[in-house]
């Protein structure tokens, strides 16, 4: 089946940078997913929640090509899972950033190592591995503890290592396997801004949780999973304080001008209200 | 194209495994050693063997005794007659007094016995030399075998016979080494893909790592390849290491002993090598699924 990489040429929205079309996935006779269908735009920053054993992470493996779908389509930045060279995998996970809940750091190497190993799996020269490593090191706070070992950190500053290394290679995409599952609430919500600020950088993000708490003080795409079935795709309504956030930081600087039309399609009257 | 550093990367993990499990590696690499040692302990058997057959072959000859009816004024035609014999070099007569004296000589003090005797009773014969392709056992049987069809020929000591005794041991010593070659290939592969197991086993978090931040296949792999095939080349010199010892101890004892040739250790250390690399792919292929 997968001999070939093929470019998608179907009736997909350009800025669609992961498409599920009627997907379902068996694992060992049971129905992990069955007939999930959405499309994510580029830049864009979703939820994805629900139960344990719901199917969160059967998506996530999917979008990374760790598992393949039974039946149905994924398309992964225009890359056609049924049609995917495994040779070409290496390549495609380059582009695609990754979270986990337990960290999974290296424990005998410092946090600079750790992040570095991502570099040099790529294979960066010496100079840029340095840059690269400080730049996402300090946007994530952790510089001063670049020679630290992982567990010397906190849970919290175990994650951000967890997310640099995610970003060090500065991915389309960051799957966020519920990293805040092991974190207090208030370390919990230093990640989920430091994923907001991530987004606002033009990365798609897409994070998992089964937090409610969490899920609610979104104001962003949620889908919610039931069972292995996709059961609501929807914008949640904040608050209007919660709102003026998120519309403040859709027009910081630095954002990007698909992520902007996305706000503005997706919030036309919060971005009306900004402008006047 | 690898970058230096990764290249130094792939260096280090592929010793890394070395290091963290050292008794494991330590036992592997003896076990590999004994099993390689009983292997190239009955190659050298047989290429020793085989050279001792090379040089008994430059010493088959055969002597041709003749009836006494065959007087000696016919030493000219029958010589060459025996010269026309397919495998036939040189023919020598050998007349009767010629051959009692020989036979004095061999008999040392107790010649005096002969002169008991009222005539010689020794035969005429004829020492043919063979051919350098004619120098084995089958070749001097066919001529022995064509011989003894003549009226004239008595009998024929063929003064080699030994060597069809030594080539059969050979053979036979050819085969064990094969057989022996078959169970330490199976051994060395299983105790090899045993050890990169473990060490896949403990690399689980780095792998899962790699395979997330995009490693290819090949990147991930190496480091387990060269370690197998590091186990199994430090096992081979191991092994040669120690027969070489045996042979250099024995060697003033038993004369014309040889060893292998550079070319041959070489080629026995490659061996050893490939079988690393097959013992750490079979493991890869049953434990690393990428």
């Amino acid at each position: 089946m997968r001999k070939d990489s093929k470019i998608y040429q179907g009736p997909l929205d350009p800025r669609t940078i992961i498409g599920f079309y009627h997907v379902d996935l068996v694992y060992s006779e049971k129905a992990a997913l069955q007939n999930v269908s959405f499309n994510i735009a580029n830049g864009e920053f979703v939820c994805l929640t629900g139960p344990s054993g719901a199917g969160k992470s059967s998506i996530l493996r999917l979008i990374a090509m760790d598992a393949f779908p039974t039946k149905g389509q994924v398309i992964v930045r225009g890359m056609l899972a049924s049609h995917m060279n495994r040779r070409r995998i290496p390549q495609l996970r380059r582009e695609i950033g990754f979270v986990f809940q337990d960290f999974r750091l290296l424990e005998d190497r410092s946090v600079f190592d750790n992040v570095a190993f991502a570099q040099l799996i790529v294979g960066v020269s010496k100079a840029e591995m340095q840059r690269n490593v400080m730049r996402v090191l300090t946007q994530v706070g952790l510089w001063d503890k670049r020679n630290r070992r992982p567990r010397t950190l906190s849970g919290g500053e175990q994650q951000r290592v967890a997310i640099a290394r995610a970003m060090v290679n500065s991915p389309k995409i960051l799957l966020a396997d519920e990293p805040t599952g092991n974190l207090d609430p208030v370390v919990a919500q230093e990640i989920i801004d430091l994923l907001f600020r991530i987004n606002d950088g033009g990365t798609c993000v897409i994070f998992s949780t089964h937090d409610h708490e969490i899920v609610k003080s979104f104001g962003q795409r949620v889908m919610v999973l039931e069972a292995g079935r996709l059961v609501s795709d929807e914008l949640l309504r904040l608050s209007l304080d919660r709102q003026a956030s998120l519309v403040d930081r859709m027009y910081r600087p630095g954002n990007e001008a698909a992520r902007s039309a996305r706000q503005q399609a997706r919030f036309p009257e919060e971005v009306k209200r900004a402008q006047t | 194209m690898l970058r230096r550093e990764q290249v130094g990367y792939l260096i280090r993990e592929s010793l890394a495994g070395f290091h963290r499990r050292k008794l494991t590696t330590g036992v592997t690499i003896l076990i590999m050693a004994s099993a390689l040692m009983v292997l190239s302990l009955f190659t050298l058997v047989t290429v020793n063997l085989g050279a001792l057959v090379a040089r008994a072959h430059t010493g088959i000859d055969l002597r041709v005794f003749m009836v006494d009816a065959v007087a000696p004024e016919m030493q000219p035609e029958m010589q060459l007659r025996f010269l026309a014999i397919d495998g036939v070099q040189s023919a020598v007569y050998i007349g009767k007094e010629e051959a009692l004296a020989e036979f004095r000589r061999e008999l040392g003090d107790d010649a005096v016995l002969l002169d008991t005797l009222d005539q010689n009773p020794l035969p005429a014969s004829y020492h043919l030399t063979l051919t350098p392709v004619a120098r084995t056992s089958q070749a001097a049987q066919a001529v022995r075998d064509q011989l003894a069809t003549w009226p004239e020929v008595s009998d024929i000591a063929f003064s080699q016979a030994w060597v069809e005794v030594l080539e059969r041991w050979t053979f036979l010593f050819r085969m064990a080494s094969l057989v022996v070659g078959l169970i330490v290939f199976i051994a060395a592969v299983f105790v090899i893909s045993n050890t990169v197991k473990l060490n896949v086993a403990a690399s689980e978090r780095v792998i899962e790592i790699m395979k997330l931040v995009g490693a290819t296949n090949f990147f991930i792999r190496t480091p387990f390849l060269c370690e197998g095939m590091l186990e199994g080349m430090l096992g081979g010199m191991l092994a040669m290491a120690i027969v070489g010892t045996a042979h250099a101890v024995m060697s003033p004892q038993i004369q014309g002993l040889i060893f292998f040739t550079p070319l041959q250790v070489a080629g026995f250390i490659v061996f050893c090598v490939g079988l690393g690399l097959i013992g750490s792919w079979s493991a890869m292929r049953k434990y690393l699924k990428l």
